[in-house]
């Protein structure tokens, strides 16, 4: 205890100096524009910004970056809220309600939520990463390819349980956002699978262009419809108040802690982790509600959940980088790239060589996040204003913007024409009444459930069986059959019931 | 449009350098110490374009077609300039005809690594225990064609044995997979692996070049431990698209190797693990025979593989 | 909104056996595209011996989609369901030619010319586009875009056109 109290001050020692709390603040700043503008990547910009960082300290260039990551989860939320465009895989989920609060005038509360959520699980997670870092890698570690392929099967029925409408429709989404997942190169033999030739298709269909297109795209053409005036004019109802009220926080406060825990430890897993967090969370404040129907339209539970664990996840997907060196996604992958160019190996040497590196890193994540309670906090305020934007001026800027954005990850137009495509495709299917979020779910998680998937068979030589005679893997498995069973019951009974009833709109 | 007085002038402007990979990696690491070194001497900015896909073959294939005014150059590696063409049929581009060789930038050793609990104690067991063990060993690599599946791909041929090969997505996944013993061996990169070989997580049980690397000095070298036919690394080096004035290279050349020659950048280099060519290896006549040396090492090895398992869906039919 | 489905409100693009368009609709569209992807994974291989092959999962996938788009539309013929919402063509059809004009233009015009184009493009897409105020808005977006995305952002975006290009 002693030493963490001497590891955190050392830590705070080194962010608080007036130059990193100034990269902080940057990083902060710079995160939070890369997360609202629709499409502009997280991955792109640390990839751009990465080489401004090699002139600047070690500590600062990864203090800076570091809030560039929370930033840009911040960010990618706002536009979740307010526009319907996840910013992130781990921003999905935010769209349900947040959006639908949004347009029943609450976008403000909805943004404060959100913002104090990530607050909340990002001060937790902190104190998680310190106290637990060590043991918690051995929890990751029990994960082997049968363990994850059991735990992307329970995360595609997460999604199952959130849909709104039929279970049946919600599973085949899944099964077509798999479907596209295999488009773009084989693990096994990099070779292009199922691209047509297409160069721009050898590496698959990137979730910006697919989140683009279903979200982004699909959601202007469907408010441009004749009939749906009236659901524009509630997004430009005037806004009830900026501040959560009482009730809201009280509704939210326990959501906010179940949240952090399960992406304190979901967040641990590298890859997919935090996404299925986001998932799981929504899904668990769903089931233990007392008015489950009461999520998809507009339930604050909703927002306060997966925001609270997305943010721990993305703080504790620090510890198999700072434990073991290995990076856990695609922006963690850049900073240890940013690390080997100041020269420092990552790793469990680190820790050791250079504890003031580490501690000031894990104090900055703290400060960072007060950081970003502050900056956010105010610009609710105008981000809500942007709200009142006439929608025939708003409408065609979000086309332009979240074009610039597809563009941008990879310099290519052909990402913007698909893009475009699956904004049609993602119209004509919502038009169908199919929901785009458990698509993009399979669409993030398949391909870690192709490969372990294959490499779980490999390594048993072909035996099937590994899947239920690990019992990880078996728990997994049976929690997922059992949750597949309560979101397909009710709906079961709810048929019988509907065969009496005319239906209704 | 470009005179013989080009040399004289060159260069105006900037220099970019293409980068097949994201930032961070190994070969845009060292790409990016040795252009800020020859953008001294050259006089003018050098910079990085990390141009990200299809195993890098993306980059490659447009540095090929970008101007030859020594403006556009491009850091290709071991898969770029040589494993792609047994591996991608289709490929637009091809190492030796499309591009002028500039210089060896730097080699990286490999390591043969296992899992802690592994049972064989040196490199001799090892061989023994992975000739009886065949068919219960898993070994992991990146992905047909990666260094590290090329380098066990060479071990193996030369122990005679076929185990089973399971891929992931990077040796990041691989390393993790190792550490926790669910694959039993691999053959990686020096770079990515001393940390975990000095914490005891995984060991090492020799190193497959000639002498010993500094940065792992109790590692013995493939000779020393029995096995000295195994020879095997990865490198990265300088091309400019073909047709880039002879007067070009030679200057580009020279940066290159004055860069290499700078106390500083052979300090980070070395730190990475990585090996600095010498003189005689850096002319462009040497990378051109290396290349050329290497397609045809490659090829066979791995013409087999890719096609016993690639469908005909290729990109660039 | 509200009118019993049966009861002709416009024109069904369906025949009367239909009783659930939307599910007839949708189902039909899941299983075109899970035939074009069997069609794409024709030539990946499939298991050697134990180790499944780059086709296996895909191929297997694509099976499941197709299987689950035939008992969606199965159910659009048995059970009665809504009729698809009333679309239009103009939104489509001028936001999917605003994202066009974006691609084909960004290269060869640069960054404000290319956003603008695709501004203006995508308020055809709406009878409520008043065009003065439309023009400025477009004006402004170009001009803030031209500044945030090349240089406070540092993405490589061009700027000029390409025939003014040194």
């Amino acid at each position: 205890m002693a030493d963490l109290i001497s590891n955190l001050a050392l830590g705070f020692g080194v962010a608080f100096t007036p130059v990193n709390l100034l990269f902080c603040l940057i990083g902060a700043l710079v995160g939070t524009l890369v997360g609202v503008l629709p499409g502009i990547g997280t991955v792109a910009t640390v990839a751009m910004l990465l080489p401004i960082t090699f002139g600047l300290p070690p500590v600062g260039a990864l203090i800076m970056l570091a809030g560039i990551y929370y930033g840009a989860q911040y960010g990618g939320s706002t536009t979740s809220i307010l526009v319907n465009i996840p910013g992130e895989a781990t921003s999905v989920v935010t769209t349900l309600d947040g959006f639908q609060m949004a347009q029943q005038g609450r976008a403000g509360p909805a943004l404060a939520i959100a913002a104090i959520g990530s607050f909340v699980a990002g001060c937790v997670a902190t104190v998680l990463i310190a106290v637990l870092g060590g043991p918690l890698t051995k929890l990751a570690q029990a994960f082997g390819p049968a363990e994850y392929f059991s735990l992307m099967v329970l995360g595609l029925v997460f999604a199952v349980v959130l849909a709104k409408g039929s279970v049946l429709k919600a599973i085949a989404m899944i099964v077509l956002g798999l479907l596209l997942s295999m488009v773009g190169s084989d693990v096994e033999t990099g070779a292009a699978r199922m691209s047509f030739g297409v160069p721009d298709l050898a590496d698959g269909f990137g979730f910006a262009i697919v989140a683009m297109g279903v979200f982004g795209f699909a959601e202007i053409i469907r408010n441009l419809d004749p009939g749906t005036d009236v659901n524009r004019s509630l997004v430009q109802r005037p806004v009830t108040g900026l501040m959560p009220t009482r009730k809201d926080l009280v509704d939210a406060a326990p959501a906010i802690g179940r949240g952090t825990a399960l992406g304190a430890i979901l967040g641990i897993l590298p890859g997919g982790g935090a996404v299925i967090a986001s998932f799981a969370a929504y899904t668990l404040e769903k089931k233990i509600a007392r008015v489950p129907s009461r999520f998809g339209r507009g339930a604050i539970e909703g927002v306060a959940a997966p925001e609270s664990a997305n943010n721990a996840a993305a703080q504790t997907s620090f510890i198999p980088l700072l434990t073991l060196g290995i990076p856990p996604n695609a922006v963690m992958a850049l900073m240890v790239g940013a690390m080997t160019i100041h020269g420092i190996v990552p790793g469990p040497m680190v820790l050791q060589n250079q504890p003031e590196l580490v501690w000031g890193m894990i104090a900055s994540m703290w400060i960072g996040n007060v950081m970003l309670l502050i900056i956010n906090l105010p610009l609710v305020g105008i981000w809500v204003r942007l709200l009142r934007v006439p929608y025939r001026l708003l409408f065609p800027a979000i086309v332009v913007l979240c074009a610039i954005g597809i563009y941008s990850i990879n310099n290519s137009p052909v990402d913007v024409v698909l893009a475009g495509g699956f904004g049609l495709l993602g119209y004509w299917l919502i038009k169908q009444d199919f929901e785009p979020a458990p698509m993009l779910l399979g669409l993030v998680l398949g391909p870690l459930m192709e490969e372990n998937l294959r490499r779980a068979l490999m390594i048993a030589r072909g035996d099937a069986t590994v899947f239920v005679t690990r019992p990880l893997s078996a728990s997994l498995l049976a929690v997922a059959l059992l949750l597949l069973i309560l979101a397909i019951l009710p709906s079961l009974r709810r048929k019988r019931d509907e065969v009496f009833v005319e239906p209704k709109d | 449009m470009i005179g013989p007085a080009a040399a004289a002038d060159y260069p105006l402007r900037q220099v970019t350098v293409i980068v097949p990979f994201a930032p961070g990696g190994p070969t845009d690491t060292v790409a990016r110490i040795i252009s800020a070194q020859m953008a001294k001497s050259l006089g003018q900015k050098v910079a990085i374009e990390n141009v990200v896909g299809a195993g890098g073959t993306l980059a490659a294939s447009l540095a090929s077609r970008a101007a030859a005014d020594g403006y556009t150059l491009i850091a290709g590696h071991m898969g770029t300039h040589a494993a792609a063409v047994p591996l991608y049929p289709g490929l637009s581009y091809h190492p030796t005809r499309d591009f002028e060789p500039v210089a060896l930038l730097a080699g990286t050793p490999i390591v043969i690594l296992a899992r802690k609990d592994f049972p064989p104690k040196n490199l001799e067991e090892f061989a023994a225990y992975v000739r009886a063990n065949t068919e219960r060993l898993n070994v992991a690599h990146a992905g047909i064609g990666s260094v590290s599946y090329v380098s066990c791909l060479v071990l193996h041929r030369q122990l005679g044995v076929k185990p089973t090969g399971v891929p992931f997505g990077g040796m990041g996944p691989a390393m993790k997979a190792l550490i926790a013993g669910e694959v039993d061996y691999m053959c990686d990169q020096i770079v990515n692996a001393v940390p975990h070989i000095n914490s005891g997580k995984i060991k090492a049980y020799a190193i497959a070049m000639p002498t010993r690397s500094p940065s792992l000095p109790n590692v013995p070298t493939t000779a020393e431990a029995g096995l000295p036919g195994f020879q095997a690394r990865a490198w990265i080096a300088m091309f400019a698209p073909k047709g880039t004035p002879p007067s070009l290279v030679v200057l580009l050349n020279a940066a290159a190797s004055h860069a290499l020659d700078d106390r500083a950048v052979r300090d980070s280099l070395q730190a990475l693990g990585a090996v600095i060519p010498a003189p005689e290896q850096r002319t462009p006549q040497a990378l051109a025979d290396l290349v050329a040396s290497e397609i045809d090492r490659l090829t066979p090895l791995l013409w087999q593989a890719a096609n016993a398992t690639n469908g005909h869906d290729q990109p660039w039919k | 909104m509200g009118v019993e489905p049966s009861e002709a409100s416009g024109r069904s693009l369906w025949p009367r056996w239909v009783r659930g368009p939307q599910e007839f609709a949708g189902g039909l569209t899941l299983m075109a595209i899970a035939l074009l992807a069997l069609w794409a994974a024709r030539d990946l291989s499939s298991m050697r011996g134990f180790s499944p092959g780059a086709g296996t999962v895909p191929r297997l996938t694509a099976g499941v989609l197709l299987a689950l788009g035939a008992v969606v539309t199965a159910l659009g013929v048995f059970v009665k369901g809504p009729r698809s919402a009333r679309s239009a063509w103009r939104g489509p059809l001028f936001v999917g030619l605003a994202i066009l004009a974006f691609a084909v233009s960004i290269q060869p015009l640069g960054l404000p010319l290319a956003a603008f184009l695709s501004f203006m493009i995508a308020a055809l897409a709406t009878k409520e586009t008043r065009w003065g105020q439309t023009t400025l808005a477009g004006l402004c977006l170009a001009g803030v875009c031209s500044l945030l995305f090349p240089f406070v952002l540092r993405l490589p975006l061009p700027l000029l056109p390409r025939f003014l290009m040194p």
